[in-house]
């Protein structure tokens, strides 16, 4: 077994040429990862990438997303643009035949993966959406230029107790002329004394009228896919739309499981992060994004089996993916998935999840990302911050970090390492705290 | 009496007042706000003095605010951890077309009354709640009335009389010289922004359209007699769920078509914008602004700390009145 690493592009090439003659079979979207870069993601130049052929579908599956969607439209398929929410509309849409869901909002980090080659960001400037908007003001320019998603034939866009960047910039589109279906998530709100509630996926639980309004939304989100696609929705349909939802999100849980917890980490932070990213848009093919993560969780095992990782220790910030509900009505388990979203209720509540999802994964620090110009951020990661140090006294760090930072790199990385010096200067005298100093 | 302090239009002052407490619209001043370090970038300056204001204990014996933003559903976490003055958040969806938003609406307002009556509130019977209802609707048409008459400074503390106890309604004075006809556009008026107006008038301008966050464009609609003696608490929702105009609203376009309707009908020559640093929802939408009301526009941006502000604001008004005289 090839030790695991991270290795450059350089370095990916050779390991290429080695795995194609040992007689890798790759998915149809596979290839060499340099193809990418002449096509535009001169980021890739940059990054260090794990080495295993399954972060080599991975990333290859996360980078002809647009090739995949371009086929889909000239298969006759129905494009559904989701915007905001996190997995609730997409899992319908997949209930559907013909019909392929996507996330236009995810144009945020093509400024980033292309560095800056795109001209999305000068685009929303021009446009009023300047960096008081947070970077997926992308969006807005990708809608304008056309050049990168195909415009889909329908927009679905969650709005009510989502952020105002995204709301606002969703606007903006519908007043550039592309359609929007609204479709409203209220605020989560603890029950009241004496209130009939319901348990969410997680760990929160929601007033019943609430549940019941998201599900009377849906109701309406489901009429109209029936309406654009002149097919029903059934009941039936939508239970196996979740049921293969789940199986993304059961993988993407065993492989957090196994990743945050395994010494050494046997999967790097990079990879972790696309994973959890697939599991919420699936990247426009549910049955390859199963596949995908399925590769990755099996490289994850035979490296845990082995003892082997590409690092040492990591220093993971915890992104939850709920599971649906399964044992309900359809559309009741996904209003209860999508209300569970943590940006739906106080921060205070996310502040108490990511406290347990921390002690469980044997968090030694927080590093609180930023980013910049969203309008939750400031808020958040203080109520955030506070909550941790006071609830588990970790060490916590804020930084943000904006679409390009490399110029911050220096300043970001002097930040971190102490950070991390200073998780080492208090595991010393008790010498082995979790993630192992061995 | 107790009073209970409020900036969102969609809290109804009459439903505060109908339970024997006094509402009371809060003006702040966004310059001159200062969150402790951690969260002070990103925080838009009028929830940020919203903030310092509640930690100062001198806002209010207790708060309301709404959902309508990020920034204000962040604040009332931020004080729901910092601070004892007791908050509700009132959950104002963000839709408008459907029966289960307004339904949603409706219930939030019961569970308001249900947080007024554990602040020493009572809750209206039917009656009482009607005579409130009508005894604002009174005030409110005839400040309407008489704002032709009245100067912009005098109108701003005319609109937060009416969106408070209605005790401090100030006399009409004299009418204000004729000048430019302007609109005020956007979020909230800072507390400051009364002297800037007034040297605004002096400079040759002349407010004669308020569609600020406290101004004209979110007083509800009059209330229909026969409904309000039918079901006063359904009129009150129709009165201002149904009919304010906002930006946060989905699709917003009844703010275009309410700034269509009143910048014309006004004579408007040019709009004077008031924006937050990091308030979303309003920056959106000045490029669309300019876009369809085709007038002229001054954007006036507000900054946390910026206390030359108003001065620099002044001269841009200056400048910006010269170029409308052309
Ligand atoms: S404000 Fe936050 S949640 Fe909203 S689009 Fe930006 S990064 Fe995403
Ligand atoms: S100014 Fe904008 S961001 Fe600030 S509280 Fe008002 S609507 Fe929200």
């Amino acid at each position: 077994m090839t030790p695991p690493r991270r290795i450059s592009l350089d370095d990916w090439d050779r390991r290429y040429a080695e795995l194609r003659r040992a007689g890798l079979r790759e998915p149809a979207y596979g290839g060499d990862l340099r193809r990418h870069v002449t096509e535009g993601d001169t980021r890739l130049l940059r990054l260090k990438l794990d080495n295993s052929p399954a972060a080599l579908r991975l990333w290859n599956f996360l980078l002809s997303e647009e090739d995949r969607l371009r086929h889909a439209r000239r298969e006759g398929n129905i494009l559904v643009g989701v915007l905001k929410d996190l997995g609730t509309v997409p899992v319908m849409a997949y209930a559907l035949p013909s019909v392929v869901a996507f996330y236009p909002d995810g144009a945020w980090w093509l400024p980033c993966i292309m560095e800056h080659s795109t001209a999305l960001l000068e685009t929303a400037d021009s446009l009023g959406v300047d960096d008081s908007f947070c970077p997926v003001r992308a969006m807005l320019g990708a809608f304008v230029c056309q050049s990168h998603f195909p415009i889909p034939d329908l927009l679905i866009c969650s709005t009510g107790a989502t952020c105002d960047d995204l709301s606002a910039i969703a606007q903006r589109l519908e007043g550039l002329g592309h359609p929007v279906f609204w479709w409203e998530i209220p605020h989560r709100r603890p029950p009241d004394a004496g209130e009939p509630s319901v348990a969410l996926p997680g760990i929160f639980r929601a007033p019943r009228r609430q549940v019941d309004f998201v599900r009377a939304e849906l109701e309406r989100v489901r009429a109209l896919l029936e309406d654009r696609t002149g097919k029903p929705l059934s009941v039936a349909a939508l239970a196996a739309g979740i049921r293969r939802a789940n199986r993304v999100r059961a993988l993407l849980s065993r492989l957090r499981r196994r990743a945050f917890t395994a010494t050494p980490a046997p999967l790097p932070a990079l990879e972790m992060l696309i994973a959890e990213m697939l599991a919420i848009h699936f990247c426009s093919d549910q049955d390859e994004c199963i596949a995908v993560l399925g590769a990755l969780l099996e490289e994850v095992d035979r490296r845990i089996a082995a003892g082997i990782g590409p690092l040492r220790h990591d220093a993971v910030r915890v992104f939850w993916v709920n599971p649906i509900p399964d044992g309900v009505a359809p559309l009741e388990a996904l209003a209860r998935t999508a209300l569970a979203d943590p940006m739906a209720g106080s921060p205070l509540e996310r502040a108490e999840r990511i406290c347990r999802d921390a002690a469980r994964f044997g968090a030694e620090a927080l590093v609180i990302s930023r980013i910049p110009g969203a309008s939750h951020c400031a808020l958040e990661g203080a109520l955030i911050g506070h909550t941790v140090r006071r609830r588990l006294g970790l060490p916590v760090v804020e930084i943000e970090v904006p679409p390009v930072a490399d110029s911050l790199e220096p300043g970001l990385r002097t930040r971190l390492e102490a950070l991390v010096e200073t998780v080492r200067s208090v595991r010393l005298p008790t010498s082995m705290g979790p993630g192992g100093l061995q | 009496m107790d009073s209970v302090g409020y900036v969102s239009p969609f809290v109804p002052p009459e439903w505060i007042a109908a339970h024997g407490l006094r509402p009371a619209w809060l003006t702040l001043d966004g310059r001159e706000a200062d969150l402790p370090e951690g969260a002070r970038r990103g925080t838009c300056p009028f929830a940020a003095a919203l903030i310092v204001e509640a930690l100062s204990g001198s806002a209010a014996g207790a708060l309301v605010l709404a959902t309508s933003c990020d920034q204000m559903r962040y604040a009332a976490a931020y004080l729901d951890a910092h601070c004892r003055v007791p908050t509700f958040l009132l959950n104002v969806p963000s839709t408008w077309q459907t029966p289960q938003s307004r339904r949603l609406y409706r219930e939030e307002l019961d569970r308001l009354g249900g947080f007024l009556a554990a602040r020493g509130g009572r809750p209206p019977m039917p009656e009482r709640l009607a005579a409130t209802l009508l005894r604002y609707d009174e005030h409110r048409a005839a400040a309407l009335r008489a704002r032709p008459a009245m100067p912009a400074g005098q109108w701003s503390r005319t609109l937060i009389a009416l969106r408070s106890d209605l005790a401090t309604l100030p006399e009409v004075k004299a009418s204000p010289a004729a000048g430019i006809p302007l609109a005020l556009v956007g979020g909230p008026q800072p507390a400051g922004d009364a002297r800037l107006l007034e040297r605004v008038e002096r400079a040759g301008g002349r407010i004669v359209l308020d569609a600020s966050e406290g101004g004209e464009r979110t007083l509800p609609a009059p209330f229909d007699r026969r409904r309000l003696a039918a079901d006063p608490l359904d009129e009150l929702v129709r009165a201002y769920f149904d009919t304010i105009p906002d930006a946060f609203r989905r699709p917003n376009t009844r703010l275009y078509e309410w700034l269509a309707h009143h910048l014309a009908a006004r004579g408007v020559r040019g709009i004077l914008f008031r924006r937050y640093l990091f308030c979303d929802l309003w920056n959106a939408e000045l490029h669309r602004l300019r876009r369809q009301s085709g007038l002229p526009v001054l954007a006036l941006d507000l900054a946390a700390g910026d206390d030359r502000e108003t001065d620099r604001s002044l001269g841009r008004i200056e400048a910006f009145l010269e170029t409308l005289t052309l």
